[in-house]
C-alpha cells in the first residue's frame, strides 16, 4: 500500500490541474485562518480597551455622586464574552449576537436587546472562516479533484491499460483518490494547525476539529465515489456532483433554516425592549403601590422597607426598573426558549446536510454557537442580579452614602 | 500441458449485440497467434475478455488453465496488454511513463532496463526525456511496446501493435515479437493487417460474423501464404 501511495503521490506532483486545486485550497485555508485570527485579535483588543475605559469611566462617574441611587444610575459596567482560543476558526453566532454590553442598574432586558450588534451582513453563505471553508468549500474542491478520476482516463483510452496493469481496479483508484484526499486534507489543515498553535488552542479541540473535517471529506469522497460509478461522461458527473453539493451545502441548510424559523416564531429583541420601556414609563404615572407590590413579591426580605413616602425615591425608581424586567420576563423566556428550540431543530436538520453538521460542530468547539451566546446573556443577567443584590440593601435599608463601599461593587466575571 | 491462452466456445454480447458466437482457440506457449478480422469483427473485444473487462455470455476464457472470471487479478498479472491506439500520459516523459506503469504493475525497473527496452523498440535516446505530447504516433506506440516488453510477462496481448509504425519499424517489431516468442512468451495479437499477420504469426485465425471462420498455419518453417489468407479474408468480407 505504501508503495502505491508513493507512486500516486509522484503522479499527483505532475498533474497540474490537481495541483492547481490543491494550491488554491492551501491559500484559501491560509486566508480563512488569518482573517479569523485578525478578527479575534481585534475583538480582544476592543475588549481590552473597553476594560481599561470601564474602570476609569466608572470612577469618574462615581466621583460626583452623593447617594446610592445616583451612583447606580451613572455607573456603567462592562460585560463581554471574550472569543475562545478556537473562535478564529469559527466565528459562528458572534457575527449576529452581541458579545459585549455596558449595563447599569436600570431595567436589564432592554439593555441586553438594544446592544450594538455588529450585525455584519454576510449574505447567504456567511463569513469566510475556516468552518465555512471546511464545511462548504472543501467538498467542492474534493469534487473537482475526484470527479473525473476514472472518466478522464476513459476519455484518454487509458482506463483498461491502467486497470489491466494494476491487476485490480482497487489497487489503482483507491491510492490515487486517497492521495488526493489526503493532500487536500493536509493542505487545509496545516494552516489551521498553525493558527491553533498561535492561538494556543487545546490539543483536544484541534484534533477533534481535524477529525470532523476529515470525516466530512471522507463522506463526500463516498458520495463522489458512488456518483462516479454511473457510466456517464465527466461533464455529466461533474454537473451531478455540483448539483448534489448545491443541494446539500446550500439549498438544504437554507430551506431548513427558513422552515425552522417559520415554525418557531421568535419575538424580536425590539419587542422586549418596547414592552419593558412602556412598563417603566407607565410606572411614573401609576400609584406607587402598583410598582411596589410586584417588587416585594420578588423581594419579600425588603417588604418592611418598601414604603415609599416622598414624591421621588430611588428605591421606588429601581423597583419599577426591576418590575419592567419582571413584566418582560415571559416574553424574554419565550424568546430564549424559541432560540433554543430553533437551535435544537437546526441540529436535527443538520443531520441532512454534512455542511451544516460540520459548521455546527466547529461552532460548538469554538463556543460561538447559539447556546454559547445565550450562555453569555445569562452571564450578564447573573451579573446584573449581583448588582441589584449589592445596591438594594444599601438603598432600601437607607444606609448612609459612603463612596468607599462602592469599591466593593461586584466585578463581572467573563467565565462565571 | 495447459495452454497459456484458451477460448472455449466463447460468446459475447455487447449492448445487446452478439459480438462473438462460439469462438474456440488455444495459443500454445511460445506461439504467436494472429487473430485477423475486419473492423468491428470483435478482435479487441476478445482481448478485453481475456483481461476480464468483458464477461463471456457463453463459454469461457482461460489464462494458464484458469478461468479468467474466477481470478481476474491472476490473469492480468500474467499478461502484458498493448491496447489499440495505446495512449500513455502526454504530460510525462517516456521514462516517467514507464516508471509509473511498471510501479503500477508492481515491477519497478532501473534506468538501464528502461533504456534497454527503449533501444529494442528504437526510440531515439534524445526523445526519452521529452513529454509524450511532443511524440509522433509511432514514437508513442514504441513507448507502449517498450512497456509491454518490460513487464516480462509470460503472455502478450497486442491490439493492432503496428498501427502508426513505419515499414522499417514494423519489420523490427516483427523480429522483436519473434524473439520474444522464441524466448517462451506467448503472443496473441489482433489485427486487420493480413500481410503483417502472415509475416509474424505461427498461426492466423480469421474472425468474421462473430465466428472463427478460418485457420492458417505455417508448414515446416515456411511463412503463412499471404495470398491465400488475403483471398479468404476478402472472400469472407464480401460474403
Ligand atoms: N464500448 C462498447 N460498447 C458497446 N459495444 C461495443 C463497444 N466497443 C465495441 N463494441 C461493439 O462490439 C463489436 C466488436 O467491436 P471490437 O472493438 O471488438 O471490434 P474490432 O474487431 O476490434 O474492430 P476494429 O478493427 O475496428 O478495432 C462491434 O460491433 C462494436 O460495435
Ligand atoms: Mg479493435
Amino acid at each position: 500500500m505504501f508503495a502505491s501511495l508513493a507512486r500516486e503521490a509522484r503522479f499527483l506532483a505532475k498533474d497540474r490541474g490537481a495541483l492547481f486545486w490543491l494550491i488554491l485550497a492551501f491559500f484559501l485555508s491560509c486566508a480563512a485562518v488569518s482573517f479569523g485570527i485578525a478578527e479575534v485579535r481585534e475583538q480582544r483588543e476592543t475588549i481590552a480597551a473597553l476594560i481599561e475605559e470601564d474602570a476609569a469611566d466608572r470612577a469618574n462617574a462615581l466621583e460626583t455622586q452623593e447617594d446610592w441611587g445616583g451612583a447606580a444610575y451613572y455607573a456603567f459596567h462592562l460585560t463581554y464574552a471574550p472569543p475562545s482560543d478556537f473562535a478564529f476558526a469559527a466565528m459562528g453566532q458572534r457575527d449576529s449576537s452581541p458579545w459585549k454590553h455596558r449595563v447599569r442598574m436600570l431595567a436589564l432586558e432592554g439593555q441586553i436587546h438594544e446592544a450594538d450588534t455588529r450585525n455584519a451582513d454576510f449574505g447567504l453563505v456567511g463569513r469566510f472562516d475556516f468552518a465555512f471553508l471546511a464545511a462548504s468549500v472543501a467538498p467542492l474542491l474534493l469534487i473537482l479533484l475526484l470527479y473525473d478520476l476514472r472518466a478522464s482516463e476513459r476519455t484518454a483510452r487509458r482506463h483498461d491499460l491502467l486497470v489491466a496493469t494494476a491487476g485490480s481496479p482497487f489497487s489503482m483508484w483507491l491510492p490515487r483518490a486517497l492521495v488526493r484526499v489526503t493532500a487536500l486534507a493536509l493542505l487545509l489543515l496545516i494552516p489551521l494547525w498553525i493558527g491553533a498553535a498561535v492561538e494556543g488552542t487545546s490539543m483536544v479541540i484541534s484534533v477533534t476539529a481535524s477529525g470532523i473535517m476529515i470525516g466530512a471529506l471522507l463522506l463526500w469522497w463516498l458520495i463522489v465515489e458512488l456518483v462516479s460509478r454511473i457510466d456517464a461522461s465527466a461533464s455529466v458527473l461533474l454537473t451531478s456532483l455540483i448539483g448534489l453539493w448545491l443541494a446539500l451545502a446550500i439549498v438544504m441548510p437554507a430551506v431548513s433554516k427558513a422552515g425552522i424559523e417559520a415554525a418557531n416564531p421568535v419575538p424580536d429583541g425590539g419587542e422586549i425592549l418596547l414592552l419593558q420601556r412602556e412598563t417603566v414609563n407607565d410606572a411614573w404615572d401609576l400609584p406607587k403601590a402598583a410598582t411596589m407590590k410586584p417588587f416585594v413579591a420578588e423581594h419579600p426580605e425588603l417588604a418592611d422597607h418598601a414604603e415609599i413616602e416622598e414624591g421621588f425615591e430611588w428605591k421606588w425608581y429601581y423597583a419599577f426598573q426591576q418590575v419592567g424586567d419582571q413584566t418582560a420576563a415571559p416574553l424574554v423566556s419565550e424568546y430564549r426558549a424559541a432560540r433554543i428550540a430553533r437551535d435544537r431543530q437546526a441540529g436535527l436538520a443538520a443531520l441532512l446536510s454534512p455542511t451544516s453538521l460540520v459548521e455546527r460542530a466547529f461552532e460548538r468547539l469554538a463556543d460561538t454557537d447559539a447556546l454559547s451566546m445565550i450562555g453569555y446573556e445569562d452571564r450578564v443577567r447573573r451579573y446584573h442580579a449581583k448588582l441589584r443584590a449589592f445596591y438594594y440593601p444599601l438603598m432600601f435599608l437607607e444606609q448612609p452614602y459612603d463612596a468607599d463601599v462602592l469599591k466593593k461593587l461586584p466585578d463581572y466575571d467573563a467565565n462565571g | 500441458m495447459t495452454s497459456p491462452l484458451e477460448a472455449k466456445s466463447l460468446s459475447l454480447v455487447r449492448e445487446g449485440n452478439a459480438v462473438l458466437d462460439g469462438v474456440s482457440f488455444t495459443v500454445a506457449r511460445g506461439e504467436i497467434f494472429a487473430l485477423l478480422g475486419g473492423n468491428g469483427a470483435g478482435k479487441s473485444s476478445t482481448l478485453l475478455t481475456f483481461l476480464g473487462f468483458l464477461k463471456p455470455s457463453g463459454g469461457e476464457v482461460l489464462v494458464n488453465g484458469q478461468s479468467v472470471t474466477g481470478d481476474v487479478a491472476a490473469a492480468r498479472g500474467a499478461i502484458a496488454y498493448l491496447p489499440e491506439a495505446a495512449s500513455l500520459y502526454g504530460h510525462m516523459t517516456a521514462y516517467e511513463n514507464l516508471d509509473y506503469f511498471l510501479d503500477l504493475a508492481g515491477k519497478p525497473a532501473g534506468r538501464a532496463d528502461l533504456d534497454a527496452a527503449l533501444d529494442r523498440v528504437a526510440l531515439p535516446a534524445e526523445a526519452r526525456t521529452r513529454r509524450l505530447r511532443s511524440y509522433s504516433k509511432g514514437m508513442r506506440q514504441k513507448t507502449a511496446i517498450a512497456l509491454a516488453l518490460l513487464r516480462e510477462t509470460p503472455i502478450l496481448l497486442l491490439d493492432e501493435p503496428t498501427s502508426g509504425l513505419d515499414p522499417v519499424a514494423i519489420d523490427e517489431f516483427h523480429d522483436l515479437v519473434k524473439a520474444l516468442a522464441g524466448g517462451g512468451q506467448t503472443v496473441l495479437m489482433v489485427t486487420h493487417d493480413v500481410y503483417g499477420a502472415c509475416q509474424v504469426a505461427d498461426r492466423v485465425g480469421l474472425l468474421r460474423g462473430g465466428k472463427l471462420v478460418g485457420s492458417f498455419s505455417a508448414a515446416n518453417g515456411e511463412r503463412i501464404d499471404t495470398e491465400t489468407v488475403h483471398a479468404a479474408f476478402a472472400e469472407r468480407q464480401a460474403a
